[in-house]
Formats: C-alpha cells, sequence, structure tokens
C-alpha cells in the first residue's frame, strides 16, 4: 500500500513535471531538434540507448570549471517506479559517463535525470527526461561488403548488391527490437550523398552505377516506427572498370556513322536546293482582293437647278455607284442616315434660291406650284434662339398629325420641339404651359449653319426677292378658321411668355419670314443678331397663316432687336401684305440643283392624318427621310 | 519397381504425418483471431504468429496516427515525442525493463500482455467519441482509430486463446471491470482535449510497443532456438 501510494505520488511528481514549458536546454531539445547554445551551468549532454536494455548518459559541468574534477558533479535519477531519486548505479568517470545497465533499465516508463553538485547544489533541467525506448539509437551495421550482379549491354553501367548484418548489440533475433536500415552512397568526388529507401531486410540492390567510378557506401539503422538514427557505419568503395576493348569499336562504328548521314544529307540538300526549297518553303500567293480605296469613298452632293421650283441633288462620288440621283424619296447619299442628315444639312444651309427665278414668280408663286419650296432650313443659330410661334396650330405644320390633333392642353410640345430641335433648352424659356400657343423653341446649335425650324417641314409659298423664302401655313389657316376659341388661348399664352419673348413676339408676330441664306453667309447669320419671331395666331392678321423663320443669331438674348433689318439676310418687306395662299402642308425637296436650288415636287393636298393621340413629336423618328428639315439636321450636325 | 514407389510413399507420408496436423488451418480460422470456439483447431505456433502480426500493425497504425495527430494538434513545443518529460501514462504492475521480461515466466507475460489489451479497451472508445466531436479532425486519425480499436479486441479474443491454449486454463471470463475510467457526459474544454487526447495516443502507442516486444519474447521462448535472454 505503502509503495503504491508512494507511486502515485511519484506519478503525481511526474505529471505535474512542467512538460508545458518552452523547449529549454535538455539534452533532448538541444541535441536534436533545436540547436541552442550549451547551458552555463552543470547539464546532461546525451543519454542513449543501443539495445533498449541498457542506456548511458554524458554530462558536462558547462562553464563551472571548478565542478569538473570527477565526483564533483553526482548523477540523480528518478523513475516512476522509484520513489526518490536514486545516484547513477555506475559511473565512468573519465567520460563523464554513468551506465544504467540491464538491472536499473526499465522500458516504457518516464525517467528524469539530475545533477548535484556539492553541497546539495541540483542542477536540474525538466527537459532531462525520457523513455528509454524514444533513446534508442541502434550501433551501425556490421560486415557490409558487396557483390555485382551485372553489367549493361554497352558496358556503361552496372548494378551492385549490397549486404550486411544486423549490429550484434541490438537483439533482433529474439524480435526485441525492429530494425530498418539505410544505406548511403556517392561518387568519389561529390560531397552528396545519396540516400536510398529504408530497408527492412539486411540487403539491398544500388542500380545504375556508372563503369569506372569509385562509389562510397555507408549504412545505418534505427529502430521502426522511431526517429533517431544510429551512427554510420565505417564506408566501402565501389568500383568496376570496363574491358576497353568492348565499348572502343561500337563508339567508332556510330561516329562514323553518323557522320557518314549526315555528309550524305548535306549533299542531297546542296544539289535539291530548289525543289527542296519549293517543297519546304512554298510561295505565298499574293493577294487577290482588291480592298477599296478610300478615295473612292469620297461623294459630295450637286444641287441642279432644274427650274424656278425644281432641284436636284446628286451626289458625286468617285465611285458610280455612290451617285445615287436623288429622286421622290429623298436624297441619295452615303448609306448611314446619320451622313445623310450631315450632308444634305450642308446643302440645305447653303441652297441659294435664285433670285430671279424667285422675283418672277413672285406672285404667282404665291399660290401654288411655282413657289419654290424649301423646306425650313435651319438657321445658325446661337445659343438660344427662340423661335416662337404664335399658335401651335399656326405652325405651317407640315406635320402629319400635329397640327389636326392639336391639344392646346398639351404641355409637352414644346419642349418635345426642343428636343427636336439641336441642344436643349437652356434658360428655361421654354413655356410648357402656354405651350399650345407659344412654342418657344431654343437650340443650341453646335453648327452655325443650323437652321432653326419652327417644324418639321413646312411649305415655302413665296420666295423673296432679297433671297427669303416665305412659308405658308398651309393646314395652319385651315385651323385657325375652324377653331376660333384657340386663337384665344395662344394669345392667353402669349401673356405667359417670357419677358423677351413676349417683345419680340408683339414686334414680330406679324413677320413670319423665312430666311434663305447663302452659304457664304450662313455664318454670318449664326452671328448676326436677329431678333426671335413669334408666331401668334393670326387673327390680326387674317389669312395669315404663315410663319416666318428667322435665322437666329449667336447670341443667346432674344430681345436683341426687334427689327429683323439688321440683319442683312433678313425680313423682305411687308410680309404682311402678302397673303399666300395655302399650300400643302409639307413638302418633299426632291433634287438639288447645282445653283443650289431645291426641286420641290408639288406637295400633294391631303388631309392630314387621322389624329394620333401620341404627340407628334414621337414620331418623328419614323419619318422617312425625306422629310428630314433642316433643323432636323441640324440637330444632327456635329 | 512398383513397391519401391509405394514404399517411398508410405515413407513421405509417414515423415510428413506431423506436418499434416500442424499445417491444417481450417477455413473457419484463416481470417479473424476470434471466434475462441471455432478456432480451436489453428496451430498454437499459427496463432502466435498471428497474434504478434496483429500487434505489430496495431503499434504501427498506433505511432502513425500519433505522429498525425501531433502534427495536426499539437504546436512544437509541447511535442511528447522531441520532450519526453513524463507525462502520466496509467502504469500497470506489469514488468517493464529486460530483465524483469526475460525472468518472468510465458504466464506472466501472456497475461500482462491481456492485461495491457484490456486496460486500453475502454479509453480507445473514449479516444473515438472524443475524435468525433472535434471540428476539424482529420479523417486518417478517425479512421485509424477505429481500425485499431477493432483489432484491439481482436487480439484480446487472441491472447486469450493462446493462454488456454498454453497455459491449459480455463477460458478466462472476459468480463471488463465496470468501473468507467472516462467521463463520457462531460466535454471538457478543447485545449484540455487535445492534450488529453494526445497523451492518450501517445500512452497506447508506447504500450502497443511494449505488447508486441512481450509477444516476441515469448514467440523466442517458444521456438527455442536462441537463446532468448
Amino acid at each position: 500500500m505503502a509503495a503504491l501510494s508512494s507511486n502515485l505520488l511519484l506519478l503525481l511528481l511526474m505529471s505535474s513535471l512542467d512538460w508545458l514549458s518552452t523547449p529549454g536546454n535538455g539534452f533532448f531539445m538541444a541535441r536534436h531538434d533545436v540547436t541552442s547554445p550549451a547551458p552555463p551551468e552543470p547539464h546532461i549532454t546525451e543519454c542513449i540507448s543501443r539495445d533498449q536494455a541498457t542506456f548511458q548518459c554524458w554530462w558536462s559541468p558547462g562553464n563551472f570549471h571548478n565542478l569538473s574534477s570527477p565526483g564533483a558533479l553526482r548523477l540523480f535519477y528518478i523513475n516512476s517506479l522509484a520513489s526518490e531519486w536514486k545516484e547513477c548505479p555506475k559511473y565512468v568517470h573519465p567520460n563523464r559517463e554513468c551506465f544504467f545497465d540491464n538491472n536499473h533499465t526499465s522500458i516504457w516508463i518516464p525517467y528524469c535525470m539530475q545533477l548535484r553538485g556539492q553541497n546539495n547544489v541540483t542542477y536540474y533541467n525538466e527537459e532531462d527526461c525520457f523513455r528509454v525506448e524514444n533513446i534508442v539509437r541502434p550501433d551501425p551495421p556490421v560486415s557490409l561488403n558487396w557483390t555485382l550482379l551485372n553489367i549493361s549491354p554497352s558496358g556503361l553501367n552496372y548494378d551492385v548488391m549490397v549486404n550486411w548484418e544486423a549490429p550484434p548489440s541490438a537483439d533482433v533475433k529474439t524480435g526485441w527490437m525492429r530494425i530498418e536500415y539505410e544505406i548511403q552512397y556517392r561518387a568519389g568526388n561529390t560531397t552528396k550523398w545519396d540516400a536510398l529507401e529504408m530497408q527492412r531486410q539486411t540487403q539491398q540492390t544500388i542500380f545504375g552505377l556508372h563503369v569506372g567510378k569509385e562509389y562510397e557506401v555507408h549504412i545505418r539503422c534505427r529502430m521502426r516506427s522511431f526517429v533517431r538514427f544510429g551512427e554510420f557505419s565505417d564506408p566501402i568503395f565501389i568500383q568496376v572498370i570496363s574491358s576497353k576493348g568492348s565499348t572502343f569499336p561500337l563508339t567508332l562504328v556510330l561516329v562514323f556513322g553518323i557522320t557518314g548521314v549526315l555528309i550524305l544529307v548535306m549533299l542531297i540538300v546542296s544539289s535539291q536546293q530548289r525543289r527542296l526549297m519549293m517543297i519546304l518553303l512554298p510561295p505565298v500567293p499574293a493577294p487577290k482582293i482588291k480592298g477599296i480605296d478610300p478615295e473612292l469613298l469620297k461623294w459630295h452632293t450637286i444641287i441642279h437647278r432644274r427650274g424656278p421650283d425644281k432641284f436636284q441633288l446628286e451626289n458625286k462620288g468617285k465611285l458610280d455607284d455612290l451617285n445615287f440621283s436623288s429622286t421622290g424619296g429623298g436624297l441619295g447619299g452615303p448609306p448611314t442616315y446619320a451622313t445623310d442628315f450631315y450632308q444634305d444639312e450642308l446643302w440645305v444651309e447653303f441652297i441659294e434660291v435664285d433670285a430671279e427665278d424667285a422675283g418672277t414668280g413672285e406672285k404667282e408663286d404665291n399660290q401654288g406650284s411655282d413657289t419654290q419650296r424649301l423646306l425650313d432650313v435651319p438657321q445658325p443659330i446661337s445659343h438660344h434662339m427662340n423661335i416662337g410661334f404664335s399658335n401651335a396650330v399656326s405652325f405651317p405644320d407640315s406635320d402629319s398629325g400635329r397640327a389636326s390633333c392639336y391639344d392646346p392642353d398639351v404641355p409637352d410640345q414644346d419642349t418635345l420641339m426642343a428636343t427636336l430641335l439641336p441642344g436643349q433648352p437652356e434658360d428655361g424659356e421654354v413655356k410648357t404651359s402656354p405651350a399650345p400657343e407659344r412654342l418657344l423653341i431654343r437650340t443650341q446649335t453646335a453648327g452655325p449653319q443650323t437652321w432653326f425650324n419652327t417644324d418639321f417641314y413646312a411649305q415655302v409659298s413665296n420666295v423673296m426677292p432679297t433671297g427669303g423664302v416665305v412659308l405658308s401655313p398651309g393646314q395652319q389657316l385651315r385651323i385657325q378658321e375652324s377653331t376660333s376659341g384657340t386663337e384665344e388661348e395662344p394669345q392667353q399664352g402669349k401673356e405667359h411668355k417670357g419677358s423677351e419673348d413676349s417683345e419680340e413676339e408683339k414686334e414680330k408676330e406679324e413677320q413670319f419670314q423665312l430666311l434663305v441664306v447663302d452659304p457664304e453667309g450662313g455664318r454670318q447669320a449664326a452671328e448676326s443678331n436677329t431678333p426671335q419671331m413669334f408666331a401668334p395666331p393670326s387673327s390680326p392678321i387674317p389669312g395669315e397663316g404663315y410663319q416666318t423663320i428667322l435665322p437666329q443669331p449667336a447670341e443667346t438674348e432674344p430681345a436683341a432687336t426687334a427689327e429683323d433689318g439688321q440683319s442683312p439676310y433678313i425680313l423682305p418687306d411687308s410680309p404682311q401684305s402678302q397673303v399666300f395662299a395655302r399650300v400643302a402642308d409639307y413638302t418633299v425637296v426632291q433634287e438639288l440643283n447645282s445653283q443650289h436650288s431645291l426641286l420641290l415636287n408639288p406637295p400633294p393636298r391631303q388631309s392630314p392624318p387621322a389624329c394620333r393621340p401620341q404627340h407628334p413629336l414621337k414620331a418623328l423618328p419614323s419619318m422617312p427621310v425625306g422629310y428630314i428639315t433642316p433643323d432636323l439636321l441640324g440637330s444632327l450636325s456635329p | 519397381m512398383h513397391l519401391v514407389s509405394v514404399m517411398r510413399r508410405c515413407v513421405w507420408a509417414v515423415l510428413l504425418w506431423p506436418n499434416l496436423l500442424t499445417s491444417s488451418v481450417p477455413l473457419d480460422c484463416r481470417q479473424e483471431q476470434g471466434g475462441v470456439s471455432r478456432c480451436s483447431s489453428i496451430s498454437q505456433e499459427k496463432l502466435l504468429d498471428r497474434v504478434i502480426q496483429h500487434a505489430e500493425l496495431i503499434y504501427r497504425v498506433s505511432e502513425e496516427s500519433c505522429s498525425l495527430y501531433e502534427e495536426t494538434f499539437i504546436p512544437l513545443p509541447l511535442q511528447f515525442q522531441r520532450n519526453q518529460a513524463g507525462y502520466s501514462c496509467r502504469t500497470l504492475p506489469i514488468p517493464s525493463s529486460r530483465s524483469e521480461v526475460q525472468q518472468i515466466s510465458d504466464k506472466w507475460l501472456l497475461h500482462s500482455v491481456l492485461m495491457l489489451v484490456q486496460s486500453w479497451l475502454e479509453p480507445l472508445v473514449y479516444l473515438q467519441t472524443s475524435l468525433d466531436r472535434y471540428d476539424a479532425a482529420p479523417e486518417v486519425i478517425i479512421n485509424k482509430t477505429k481500425w485499431v480499436s477493432e483489432k484491439l479486441i481482436s487480439l484480446e479474443q487472441g491472447v486469450v486463446v493462446l493462454i488456454k491454449e498454453m497455459l491449459d486454463e480455463g477460458l478466462l471470463n472476459l468480463n471488463h471491470s465496470e468501473e468507467a475510467l472516462f467521463q463520457y457526459d462531460v466535454q471538457p474544454e478543447m485545449v484540455e482535449s487535445v492534450m488529453k487526447d494526445y497523451t492518450l495516443l501517445s500512452c497506447f502507442k508506447k504500450d502497443a510497443h511494449k505488447m508486441e516486444a512481450f509477444l516476441k519474447l515469448l514467440k523466442c521462448r517458444q521456438t527455442e532456438i536462441y537463446n532468448c535472454s
């Protein structure tokens, strides 16, 4: 019982040992795992067992040289079987070694070591605890030798069988220790050893050694499934010397054969050089597709004037394919729709109506077909170009749906018109509420040549001697006659106009003129300070349902000049007196001739299309090409 | 001629007569060592060989799983393989030095082995449940532990049969101590649990090595070829 309790106490002691401490200087850690400097105090250097039945421990006095004399330091040990520290059973003082024999060695139980000096000074390291099976390092195997197995047919390599015996100290016969072996070999002049796989048998084959080289082989062993190896054995040397006769002719034959083959190949290549080149590197055929010459893609539009009111547009390019002659259906041009606008816009801007023709046919043209009808040309527009329209109704609005579908309560017309036109109103001069009456259209034109358009298209009812073209409202008259009430609203709407707008509209309400500006002058017109014109309802001017669109100046101030006369391009005289007959709501510019004249087809008399609930502006994108108005072109100008 | 050949055959039969008995292995006992009653026809030598093979294999697998566990869960400073400070393994009253082992009898050897085996049956079950509680225990460790637990049971059965065969003792009652060494319902903290499991694995590895050594010594004694001193 006492023994048991003491054993338990000891067990507790052992288990309470601080095995959670950091790696210290115990020989276990220091030697094998952590290279730490030797501690200065006396310490256990190493403990090793060779046969798992006995073991030895070595110590060192460290820096305490006074303790280096034999007997100054004493070794004590303890294990779970002992109840107290016991002294080393056998000292080997010259080696500072303590030897534990069979009777004092217990396997599978922990041992701890301690050094004690004089006066019971204790040097103890908790790391110096171990189990005997874990400190086993077997002796190196003995009787290492080798035998030649075979030589390769080329005579360059050979295989060797190495065999040995287990160390005598390790009891493998009874199975007390299970040992595995590791062979390492190297060529005579290298420093790096090649290790073979662990071997449990006492023999191993080394393959692929080179004839003529000297090899060094040594072996070591360890307990199976354990970590620590024993020492290496003494090396043995292996060398096989080749018999020169066998290899010499073979190499000669090889060398000569390869040389001959090479010479033959060179001869063939040099004699058949051309043919070989043809076979190996066939010529690359030249491309057979002619690309399109970019020069050919350039084209321009020519407007030919065929008559007083006939214009012919001709697109001419390097390629005849691109030369679309304009017929009903619109202007030809580059395939892209947008480019159409560019080209047409340019031409439309620079359309010059021949004054002679205009003058001669002035009177007659008022009424009908002789009038040069031009689409509304975009005016050179400054930032804010206010073109007011007296009435949405009063627009010579050839837009198919809008006039008849005029709804005074539609608030968005002006905004929609604004969106139609290039740029957006910035100053908020577009009025939404009085929109039905006054449609202020403000545009910012990037291009100076943009003609501002009050409408998608208008009918030219007359051409002024100065070159101005008068648009006729057409549809507007009709609607005005039918709905007198709507006239009121424009008037009211007029009140709501912005201050700047109202001025002009009062002044200009009766003057509507479309100015056709010369190409040269177009730009100037852009900067000219032309006032805005609004078209109030035509009540003060009966029958005057036409509008005139003035080229807007670049300046934003619409109220700059009420008088159109400032613009050199503006205002033929007394537009009011000219009552122009109604003309068709819209017309199509069919052709432009070289004289910058537009050729318009007689507009078909057609009733306005059915009133569409949707806003006509929304239908804009679906308009055919022929009906694109200059302002649209202007909106598309870069 | 005929007579000579017949005579030759008879001589061979007489000479090989003992081998017929010793080398006969019924199908039942080829796979498994268990089944005390069924495997009575296996030879003692072969049974001992098989038991030793079991012990070797158990030791190897336990060593692998202990190393794997150490690599996975234990930081370097705490690894027992490097720092062999004493840790609490359950020690049984069995000899632990070679000299003692050499001195004890076969009976004591076998009983020691049996004691060892039986002492580990329950802790291995506990170890399995503990490993199952881990979040990310490698499959390998869990499988190895399970395998070892199973093989240990069959090892126990083999040793019991050996005892019966070699020592001519009656069939031992295979009832194990009822006292539970471990508490299964209490779940300790993770760190504590890890250290406990690590200790269990290391101690089991040590004891498996011990079992193997004892059985090998026993075999050596049985063959009596070498001087097993």
